[in-house]
């Protein structure tokens, strides 16, 4: 132990020799002590907190993420187009829809449970949040028969007057379900000879897209029963040209575009729908080889009279594939008046767009994942009068396919 | 510049439309069919071809050619208007769900041209059911495929609606038979 402690004591002086030999002989003043860097204050205390909702814009926008790698966890995402910021998150189940309230302060989303999660007892229903707290306010539990698809307007959608909400179901066998949100009751289920999703329009219409190329209309009693349906003619040819099944909302109805680029404006103003003229967004040496494709293909600036289509060059079969220009359109006169290719700008295809409805519009577009050098689908914010790339928000979410606004 | 990005964009885009989910098609059609009735139906078997042997999954790189007889790709000539993830990358294979999976009794049925013996087979796409999304080799091709307003032609609808777990995993696609012209 001795011998230890002595060895530790030279050991020590040895590792100070060379300091010693550094240290200067006696002599001159010491150099001044170094500055004192004031320390701050330590950070005060925090509270959690739970943050607010900013209030509502015109610039927010609602991304449904269907999250198809691990399809059980869909949400929907809101974002802020001025602030580039996301602002919560609504989840929304498996395979879900979702739609908003007429006036914009409840979110109904239509999804299905499984009791243990991935397997199990399934449970449908449509569930409905403040948009004010992002918190869930109540529910309704369907039969388990709601459509399992692709997220468009018309998988759950309000009457006019937000009495009912409407629900596609497909089984296969295809009909919709009547529901009153105030209550919290189905109300009906509305067989649909194989006519699908849900288009409301006024009070109690709701309209259906059959394979014959036609339009069925149910209107409702006060009840929510069927009090009467008629088809109307076939206006698209669904073997040679079938039109999307996402539609493009107009002031008094919807437009659906064609694999081909045909334009069908659908008034359902009335009691039965009327469809105006058709109109072509191609050229004839376009016709065939510029194509829309995506999920939500359009979207209409309803002041402006603005129409924006996700386009691409393809063939048959290509009608999924995303956008590699915008193409705009004035609906009046039907011309094309702007051509915004997205490869020059680094934006990958496009699966979804929306346009705001305010005076200083801005256009949104979700990327296919697939092309995506993220791997996710990626925001791209546009001035939607230019055209210029306002923003690109990397990664806003899996497998974005709907981005809705009110 | 900008034709190099166009040549990208087609080689990328024919590349995913090699790859999707649930699916498809032509010739056939029209017809919902239960797996169980499947054996039933008065189809020539004579020219199926046995499952080619896979090999391991490959990054589906950009600069790849087409590998029409790997069923483990996108570009699988069976997969013609598969919107999903394929089966054969799963612990399937283009015929078979992964174990543990139940296979949709409910489907729609579709033709695919095979460039090795220039024959048009009728296929059924089926999913396979009752787990989580698979996540891995997702493929979205669409060819003479149809929105959901044609049932028997959509690739969109979750074929696993009618099963007792609904839950959709991936997709599988096999050979009826032949198409007779």
């Amino acid at each position: 132990m001795n011998t230890m402690i002595v060895r530790a004591a030279l050991l020590s002086l040895a590792a100070c020799a060379p300091l010693l030999a550094a240290a200067p002989a006696a002599g001159p003043a010491p150099a001044p002590a170094p500055a004192v860097t004031p320390v701050p204050p330590p950070l005060p205390a925090e509270r959690l907190t739970v943050t607010a909702m900013p209030p509502d814009n015109p610039h927010r926008i609602y991304v449904l993420d269907e999250a198809f790698v691990n399809e059980i966890d869909a949400r929907v995402d809101l974002f802020d187009g001025d602030t580039y910021v996301r602002l919560g998150q609504i989840d929304a189940g498996f395979n879900p829809g979702f739609n908003f309230s007429p006036d914009g302060k409840t979110t109904v989303v239509s999804t299905t449970y499984f009791s243990r999660g991935s397997r199990g007892t399934r449970t449908d229903v449509v569930e409905f949040t403040d948009n004010s707290t992002l918190k869930p306010t109540h529910e309704i539990v369907l039969p388990p028969k709601r459509a399992m698809t692709m997220p468009t307007y018309f998988n759950v959608a309000y009457s006019a007057d937000g009495h009912f909400v409407y629900v596609s179901y497909i089984t296969p066998a295809a009909s919709f379900g009547v529901l009153d949100p105030a209550k919290n009751t189905v109300l009906d289920e509305i067989d649909t000879a194989g006519c699908v999703l849900v288009i409301p329009s006024g009070l109690n219409r709701v309209s259906s897209i059959c394979e014959s190329g036609s339009l069925l209309t149910v209107t409702l009693d006060a009840q929510g029963h069927e009090a009467s349906r008629a088809f109307s003619d076939a206006f698209f040819d669904p073997d040679k040209d079938p039109i999307f099944a996402q539609g493009v909302p107009m002031t008094n109805g919807y437009a659906f575009l064609s694999f081909l680029g045909q334009v069908y404006e659908v008034d359902f103003s009335g009691a039965q729908p009327a469809i105006r003229k058709p109109w072509s967004l191609v050229g004839a040496a376009e016709k065939g080889r510029w194509r829309p494709g995506g999920q939500q293909i359009g979207a209409l600036q309803r002041h402006l009279g603005r129409l924006y289509v996700s386009m691409h060059q393809g063939g048959e079969g290509t009608h999924k594939d995303g956008g590699s220009e915008i193409w705009v359109f004035d609906m009046t006169t039907h011309r094309r008046v702007a051509r915004w290719p997205l490869a020059p700008q680094k934006i990958a295809p496009l699966l979804a767009i929306q346009v705001s409805q305010d005076d200083s519009p801005l256009l949104f577009g979700a990327t296919d994942h697939l092309f995506s050098a993220t791997g996710y689908s990626d925001l791209a914010v546009f001035d939607a009068l230019t055209g210029q790339l306002r923003h690109v928000e990397k990664k806003l979410g899996q497998t974005a396919w709907l981005i809705l606004n009110h | 510049m900008r034709s190099i990005d166009q040549l990208f964009e087609k080689s990328a885009r024919a590349l995913a439309r090699g790859t999707s989910r649930r699916s498809l098609l032509a010739a056939l059609g029209q017809v919902l069919t239960g797996a169980a009735l499947i054996p039933l139906l008065p189809v020539d078997r004579s020219a199926r071809a046995a499952e080619p042997a896979s090999p391991p999954a490959k990054p589906q790189a950009k600069s790849a050619k087409p590998a029409t007889d790997d069923p483990k790709r996108c570009d699988y000539w069976k997969y013609c208007a598969i919107d999903g993830f394929l089966c054969s990358c799963c612990g399937g294979s283009s015929n078979s769900c992964p174990p543990g999976t139940t296979p949709s009794p409910i489907t729609w049925i579709g033709t695919c041209h095979n460039p090795s013996d220039a024959r048009d087979y009728i296929v059924s796409y089926n999913d396979c059911c009752g787990k989580v999304s698979c996540g891995n080799c997702e493929c979205n091709r669409n060819e003479r495929e149809k929105p959901m307003y044609r049932p028997s032609r959509n690739n969109d609808l979750n074929w696993c609606m009618a099963n007792a777990d609904s839950n959709y995993h991936c997709s599988v696609s096999v050979i009826l038979g032949v198409s007779e012209k």
